[in-house]
Formats: C-alpha cells, structure tokens, sequence
C-alpha cells in the first residue's frame, strides 16, 4: 500500500494551498485595514466639523464626548449588589453597566437555556413539534418589548423585568436557530451512528443531534448575544436603571454628550462580547470545512 | 484466499419482499429475494439502476423492514440496526466533529468499552487501514479514500459479524479505487470477515467477489449468482477475467 505517497501528496496540497491563502489574506487585510481607518477618520471629521456650528445640546463633538466618557469612567459612585446589601465602591460608568449586566447576564442565559431546549425537543420529535407549533407562531411575531406590561405588573420595576424580557428576546432566536439545526441534521449521521449502537433518543441527541447541529446553535447563541443588547436598552428605559436609562436620563437633561458615551459604552460592550463569542465559536468549530 | 472454510450461514435472505406504497401508486422494490452468504465469503450485489440494490442493502442493515419474507444473520432474525452489522456508506457518513480516531472510537464508546482498551483498539484498526499517522485530523483534512478507509476502520472497531458496504467507493477516482480494492481484499484476509458488497461496477464485483449476485429490475429480483473462480490478485486483463465481465453484464443486459 503505498500510504507514504498519499501522505506526501496531501501534506503537500495542504502547505501549497495554505500558503496562497496566507499570502491573498495578508494583502486582502492590509487594504482593508487602509480603507476601514480611512472611513473612521472620515466619519470623526464630518461628525466634529458638523458639530463646530450646533450647540452641545443639538449635536455634542466627538472631543465632549470622549470628555463626558472619561468623567463618567472616573466619577466615584457606588455600586450596590442586589440581594446582598454589599455596596462596593466604583465608578459611574462602571455601576451603570453592572446593572445593566444584572438584566443582561440571566436574562441572556436563562433565555438561550430555554430556547435552545425546546428547539431540539420540537426538532426532534414530531409529536412535540405539531404540539406546539401553532403557540409558536402565534406568540413569536410579538416583540420582547410587549411584554413589559405583565413584566412590571408581575415581576415589578425592577431588575426581574428587564431580565424578564430579555429572556423572552433571547428565547426566540436560540429556538429558532436550534430548531432549524436540528431539523438539518442528515439522516446518514443518524442512521451511522445507529448502525454503532445507538438505540436511545438521548443519546443521539447528546452525541449526534447536538454537535451536528452545533454551527447552527453556535449561530443563535451569538445572534442573541448581540440582539440581547438593543433589548436591554429598550427594557432599561422603562424599568429605570443601567446604560440604557441613562441614555434617556442624561438627554431628558440634555446632556447629549454623555448620553453619547453612553451609547458609545453598548456599542464598546457589544463588540467585546461578540469578540469573545467568535473565539469560543471560532475553536469549538474548527472542525468545520 | 479462496481455499477458505465456508461451511456457516452468516446471511440468508429469504423470500424478500419490499413493497413502497403511497396514495397514487406501489412500486414493487424487491420480488422474492432469495440468497445466502457463508461466513467468511466475499458476495458482491450487482445490478442496474432500479433494481433494488440499496434497498436490499438497508432491508439487511435493519434499516428498513421487509414487506414479507426476511433476513436472518446467523440465524437471528434482524429486526433492526445493530452493531453485529458493520456499515460502510457511499457518502462515508463520518462525523466532522470527531477526529479520525474519535470517529473509530463512537462504536466502541456504545458498547461501554473502556480505556485503555478503547484506545489500543484505535490503534490497531487505524494500523490496519494504514491511517496510523491521521489519528488526530478531522475529516475535512481527508481525501475521499482516506474518509473511505476511516469508515471501513470505524465498522471493523466493533467487530461485526459481517461488513455490509453500500457503493463504499462509488465517489473516489479510479486510481484510488484500485488501491482501495487491493487494501480491502488485505483487511478481509487478515479479518476473516464476512463481506457484503453492493456495487453498480461489473468489473468492481469480478475483482473482489468469491460470488456475485446479479440482480435485475422491475420489480427487483435476483437474476443469476455467478461463482468467480479466479485466484487473487485478479488481473482486468485476464482473459477469464474479461469472460466473467461480459457474462455479467450479458445478464445485466448493457
């Protein structure tokens, strides 16, 4: 058998190939690059030479926004951790987006939890689809936001509300996303692994199921992650506490400039998030063409 | 290799039966199938588009049950899919999320076989498709008849007692194919393994058959079974060779 050959052959095809497409990302990255510092620096000159002719209140610089973002990241505040009667000392900036992490966090969790679950047990079993498919689709056209009526007059105005409602957002979309992978997963797989051995439903859903239906998951998980924070804000504005009530605070007052930052503190949380939710995907897929 | 100890029944198919019925029509998928396989020989089932042969191939894997008749597999009754049946598909069925050797291990993680006898049994089944080096890649990394030699490895992990091979290497080129068939013809050898191969390839079955079951279609049924009486390694070039190619074919009907 002449498996040396083969051997050869691939680790040759691979290096080859790998190094063409090393070289066409390292000029696609460095052009790229070139054009996205480009747009950046168009964007703040326009934006600063519009705001050279309107006061603050109408349209705050970017220089008095990063002002008001260095002092609300500087300004002492404390921090009081619900449930424990601990106040810790912090800053402004940083007690807002603990708060709005306490709606975030669980919510986020709870609802992917819960999302993801019941994807698989529809997209698994038929039954349980027929079952709850008309409730499905009558109750996902409505949007998370809707809810805040039963959220404040069941759970209160409080941090239970807006977590409420972002469980409600997150729940949606990881249903979706694991249903739709479910569903996808090719018969062959099931029928292999069968063939192995496997004669329970749980185990095929735990070995099978699940990692075939992982990029799909992994898709909704990250969606949610992204999506949760536009919900946060939208909840935060009613329930009165975190970033997003104090973009609408600091502009009842017109502060525009730290209502920016504000805004600016989603955008910087949002991207860090999904950074790190790329990594963890990028590694737990790798095995993906 | 032809001097082998046939004296057990390893598969009989007995008075096979598979009906397809939907609201407009039925199709008569297979019609009195009748054949039996000895332990250790090598059948290959042949036979034009239509003619029932996957079929055939999932009736006996327990993927499909039998309108009448059935399949026994030494004497037992199949009634479902299970690991004394190892399966090789066309579209090699492996699991991209599992390296080579996870992909080895699934069967005998199953059966609750435990490490480190697990992992020696890995080995010795990469050995013997000659994917030792591969143990840890995963198989997008793969050509197409080495994905193939990961499936056989993963079938045999388990050790079945017959290998039930579905057009397992309908989607590699020829060059390929040819080596696949001198390997496989080495594993069965060393293994003692029954094997049931389905293939549309004439001069595929006259290579590696001690037996070829020649089918025909609508509805689907067994033609003839032609004993091949070559010694291995059989030559395409042979004389005789070619005699058993253009006698199959004739009942083909190409």
């Amino acid at each position: 058998m002449s498996n040396d050959e083969v051997n050869a052959n691939v680790a040759f095809s691979e290096t080859d190939e790998r190094a063409r497409l090393l070289d066409r990302l390292a000029q696609f990255s460095s052009e790229q690059t070139g054009l996205a510092f480009a747009g950046f620096a168009g964007f703040l000159t326009i934006w600063y030479v519009a705001a050279l002719f309107q006061p603050t209140y109408l349209l705050p610089s970017p220089v008095e926004v990063f002002a008001a973002f260095v002092t609300e990241l500087t300004a002492p505040a404390t921090l009081a951790i619900p449930l424990t009667g601990i106040e810790l000392p912090a800053t402004r900036l940083l007690a807002k987006l603990v708060q709005s992490l306490y709606h975030y966090v669980p919510g986020l969790l709870v609802g992917t939890t819960l999302g993801i679950s019941a994807g698989i047990a529809m997209g698994w079993n038929d039954r349980v689809d027929s079952v709850f498919t008309p409730v499905t689709r009558i109750l996902r056209p409505i949007p998370p936001l809707a809810w805040i009526g039963f959220a404040v007059i069941w759970l209160g105005v409080n941090h239970k509300g807006a977590t409420f409602i972002v469980a409600i957002g997150s729940f949606w979309i990881n249903f979706y996303s694991a249903y739709g992978g479910v569903e996808g997963v090719s018969a062959d797989l099931k029928e292999v692994a069968a063939t192995l051995g496997v004669d329970d439903d749980l185990t095929m859903i735990r070995k099978v199921v699940v990692p075939a239906a992982s990029p799909s998951i992994m898709t909704g998980i990250r969606t949610s992650i992204g999506q949760c924070w536009m919900i946060v804000v939208a909840a935060e504005l009613i329930v009165g506490v975190g970033v997003g009530y104090e973009i609408l605070n600091t502009a009842q007052n017109l502060a525009m400039d730290v209502s920016v930052a504000y805004m600016l503190v989603i955008s910087l949380v949002f991207l860090v998030s999904d950074g790190l939710f790329r990594r963890v995907e990028r590694r737990a897929l790798e095995w993906r063409a | 290799m032809s001097q082998k100890h046939q004296s057990e029944t390893t598969v009989a198919v007995e008075s096979l039966d598979k009906v397809y019925e939907s609201d407009s029509r039925t199709v008569r998928a297979l019609s009195d199938v009748n054949f039996a396989v000895e332990e250790g020989e090598f059948v290959c089932i042949v036979g034009p588009s239509g003619c029932g042969k996957t079929t055939l191939f999932r009736v006996i894997a327990g993927l499909e049950e039998a309108t009448a008749g059935g399949v026994t597999l030494d004497g037992e009754p199949v009634t479902g899919p299970g690991t004394d049946r190892g399966m090789v598909f066309q579209e090699y069925g492996l699991f991209p999320w599992r390296t080579v050797s996870e992909n080895v291990a699934f069967g005998l993680e199953e059966q609750g076989v435990e490490e480190p006898t697990r992992s020696a049994r890995v080995d010795e089944m990469l050995r013997l498709v000659g994917l030792d080096g591969f143990a840890d890649a995963y198989p997008k990394e793969l050509s197409g008849g080495m994905k193939q030699r990961v499936g056989i490895a993963r079938a045999l992990a388990v050790d079945p007692e017959l290998l039930l091979m579905d057009e397992p290497f309908g989607a590699v080129d020829a060059q390929t194919r040819d080596m696949l068939h001198g390997e496989l013809l080495d594993i069965w050898a060393e293994t003692d393994k029954t094997v049931l191969f389905v293939t549309h390839d004439v001069e595929e079955a006259v290579t590696l058959a001690d037996r070829v079951v020649v089918m025909a279609a609508n509805p689907g049924r067994v033609r003839e079974i032609v004993s091949v009486d070559i010694d291995r390694p059989r030559e395409r070039t042979d004389p005789v060779f070619a005699e058993y190619v253009e006698r199959i074919r004739g009942l083909i009907g190409e």
